[in-house]
């Protein structure tokens, strides 16, 4: 295992594999940075630039992205106060109070070196669990691959933040998606309605791009006229009197002296990371919130202490190797951005699953490489200009978004070079704005396009093989990841009336 | 009763659900497999049915719970207009990509969308927005076409 890391390690280090690692994590910390821009968007920018790189060149750069993109987002936090991504907002609640008592250094640098050790403890678990992982779902048959989607999209419905109901609704409409064009068995055309356009089904990418770039790049237009927060008005400020210098061995000494928070808020990130498309975002807040409880002093959360920004900044890059692991092993993506990847992967013609490790061992420990590099490209890169990238933060919308869709077209159009993929861009683009606006998570909308084929053809393939239905539950596997989909259902709802009660509660009259 | 934004979506998504779950009655049986074409997509639909139905109930549940004359909270400025026009321009890009091909295109629609969103009073605002978009167009070309040998539309019209 580890001359085989050793071998990725210095297959990454040879400049052609260098520079899109590099180009990658730059990109990344600075979408990142960007208040507005989401890591996968980034993602989704750099897509079209993977297609003409080989496998492990364009994986290097997406994993560089990520790592980067996981990152960046705390300069922005800590010094303006506003998370640059959602897996940073946690990191605002102590590393702006720190930066503005007088240690902006100290607050940037607790962030970047928690985010490289909790990176290097995600990249241990990533390493070390993918390949036992891969090996327990190699045992696993058509009724378990079912039930395991199944579970998947259960919890992400259920966890599902604006309304169970719609969770699951959107998750239906994922699945809807995947059924339209020709059945994967004996290629039925289905709801086309006699239509050429649509008869090869909708594109995964170009619809992945659409809901999600499209509708956020529209969501940021939406507001390009109010009148400026408090926040947007410090952004427009100039910030080149700050002074980062730090002693770095005190700082690593103030992440190292505290082991159980690195390590527990870690293993929450790396966990998170795990449990399909949740990522980052629900990473750090629950990290900090974890943080916050298991500490001797709950009251000092919120006030500057280092304790807040190494649970978030180290569980929000962890959570980066938890998902990969996801990837690898069972060829489910853990979130969106690593959906795109799983996109990627399915241009080059590399399936993912549990075969991936030993069938591609160059291209598997390539990206562990990657990843381990990654992290320290992304110090080196914060080292030397995280104060340039609050210049960058202020790129005006009215440049940005033109570019950013420029290159969602592009993305679309070099996957077959054909139109059609882009009119489906514009489609699905028009439809996410819509659902946003309607308040419909959209993560469990793209699990059921992910996995709404692997779904039919696991099902299929089960009843094919034997046509008794009840051996989804009898099957030990299979009936247990059942049987925790239902609880998280159960559990979902459960939390939702009860979230209602206490709602109609304090909104009740007293008598 | 009035219905709300959620009622009107889950209609909508019930409506769609029902009109393909008809549809999906008239697929035809393969011989060798037990189960049609339209055995999974029955399954969806129906979930999605269930669904759609599930949230108008939970949205008129809600409204029917709420008093009658509690004043909206008010609602941050938004430019629905502008994300219009933006849907707009994109479209019209799409339309103008075969015809134009991508680099006069990809000029016309960098300049335009700018422009909309951030219009420029000067005469130099107006020489920075022409050297984005033509730059945009030409660096994107430069590196996918020649670098990236990722091939880009041409027009039909202009053969470029």
């Amino acid at each position: 295992m580890f001359e085989l890391l050793g071998h990725g390690l210095l297959t990454v280090l040879q400049w052609n594999y260098l520079v899109p690692l590099f180009a990658g994590t730059l990109i990344g910390v600075i979408g990142g940075a960007l208040p507005g821009v989401t890591i996968t968007m980034t993602i989704i920018v750099i897509l079209p630039f993977t297609y003409g790189l080989d496998p492990l060149q364009g994986l290097a750069a997406m994993t560089g992205v990520y790592v980067g993109g996981s990152a960046g987002g705390l300069v922005t936090a800590c010094l303006l106060g506003i998370p640059g991504t959602p897996s940073a907002i946690a990191t605002t609640f102590d590393g702006f109070p720190m930066a503005r008592g007088g240690a902006p250094g100290r607050a940037i640098w607790l962030g970047v070196w928690s985010s490289f050790f909790g990176g290097l403890l995600g990249g241990l678990f990533l390493i070390l669990v993918t390949g036992p992982l891969a090996a327990i779902a190699l045992q696993f048959g058509p009724w378990e691959y079912f039930s395991l989607f199944v579970l998947a999209m259960a919890m992400v419905a259920g966890l599902a933040e604006s309304s169970f109901i719609k969770g699951l609704l959107s998750t239906a409409i994922g699945l809807l998606i995947t059924v339209i064009g020709t059945d994967p068995i004996g290629s039925v055309p289905r709801f086309t309605f006699g239509s050429e356009f649509i008869s090869g089904g909708f594109p995964f990418l170009p619809v992945l791009i659409g809901i999600f770039a499209f509708a956020q790049i529209m969501s940021d237009i939406e507001k390009a006229r109010a009148p400026k927060t408090p926040e947007a008005v410090l952004t427009a400020q100039p910030s080149l009197g700050v002074s980062l210098g730090v002693s770095h061995l005190k700082v690593i000494g103030e992440i190292l002296g505290r082991p159980f928070l690195l390590l527990w808020s870690t293993i929450v990130g790396i966990l998170i990371g795990v449990l399909p498309a949740i990522g980052g975002s629900a990473a750090n807040m629950l990290a900090y919130d974890q943080a916050k409880k298991l500490s001797r002093h709950p009251e000092r959360f919120g006030t500057g202490i280092p304790e807040g920004i190494i649970a978030s900044e180290s569980s929000n890059n962890a959570n980066v190797g938890g998902s990969l692991v996801t990837i690898m092993a069972f060829g489910i993506p853990g979130d969106a951005v690593t959906a795109v990847m799983l996109g990627a992967m399915t241009i080059h013609g590399i399936q993912s699953g549990p075969l991936f490790v030993s069938q591609q061992p160059t291209l598997a420990y390539g990206i562990y490489a990657a990843y381990i590099l990654a992290h320290l490209l992304m110090v080196l890169i914060l080292a030397a200009g995280a104060l340039f990238m609050l210049q960058i933060t202020r790129v005006r919308l009215a440049v940005l978004a033109p570019v950013v869709l420029v290159l969602c077209v592009i993305g679309a159009y070099a996957l077959n070079n054909t139109m059609q993929s882009v009119y489906v861009l514009l489609i699905f683009g028009v439809f996410g704005y819509a659902l946003v606006k309607c308040g419909f998570p959209l993560a469990p909308l793209i699990l059921g396009l992910i996995l709404g084929d692997q779904i039919e053809i696991n099902l299929i393939r089960a009843i094919m093989t034997d046509d008794n239905p009840l051996l989804f539950f009898t099957r030990p596997i299979s009936g247990a990841l059942l049987l925790c989909a239902a609880l998280s259902v159960a559990l979902a709802v459960w939390q939702h009336m009860r979230h209602q009660a206490r709602t109609a509660h304090e909104e009740a009259p007293e008598f | 009763m009035r219905l709300g934004r959620d009622s009107f979506a889950g209609l909508i998504f019930l409506a769609v659900s029902l009109i393909l779950l008809v549809q999906s009655f008239g697929l035809p049986q393969l011989p060798l497999v037990p189960v049609g074409p339209g055995f999974y997509p029955r399954i969806v639909l129906i979930f999605m049915a269930v669904t759609s139905a599930a949230l108008i109930v939970q949205d008129l549940l809600a409204r029917r719970a709420e008093p009658a004359d509690v004043p909206a909270p008010a609602q941050p400025q938004r430019a629905y207009g502008l994300v219009a026009l933006a849907f707009v321009i994109v479209a019209l890009y799409l339309v103008l990509l075969p015809l134009l091909g991508y680099r006069i295109a990809t000029v016309l629609f960098v300049a335009a969308l700018q422009a909309t969103l951030e219009r420029p009073t000067t005469w130099r605002q107006w020489v920075v927005l022409a050297a984005i978009a033509i730059g945009t167009s030409a660096v994107t070309y430069l590196v996918f076409e020649r670098y990236l040998t990722v091939l880009l539309p041409r027009g039909s019209w202009t053969d470029w």
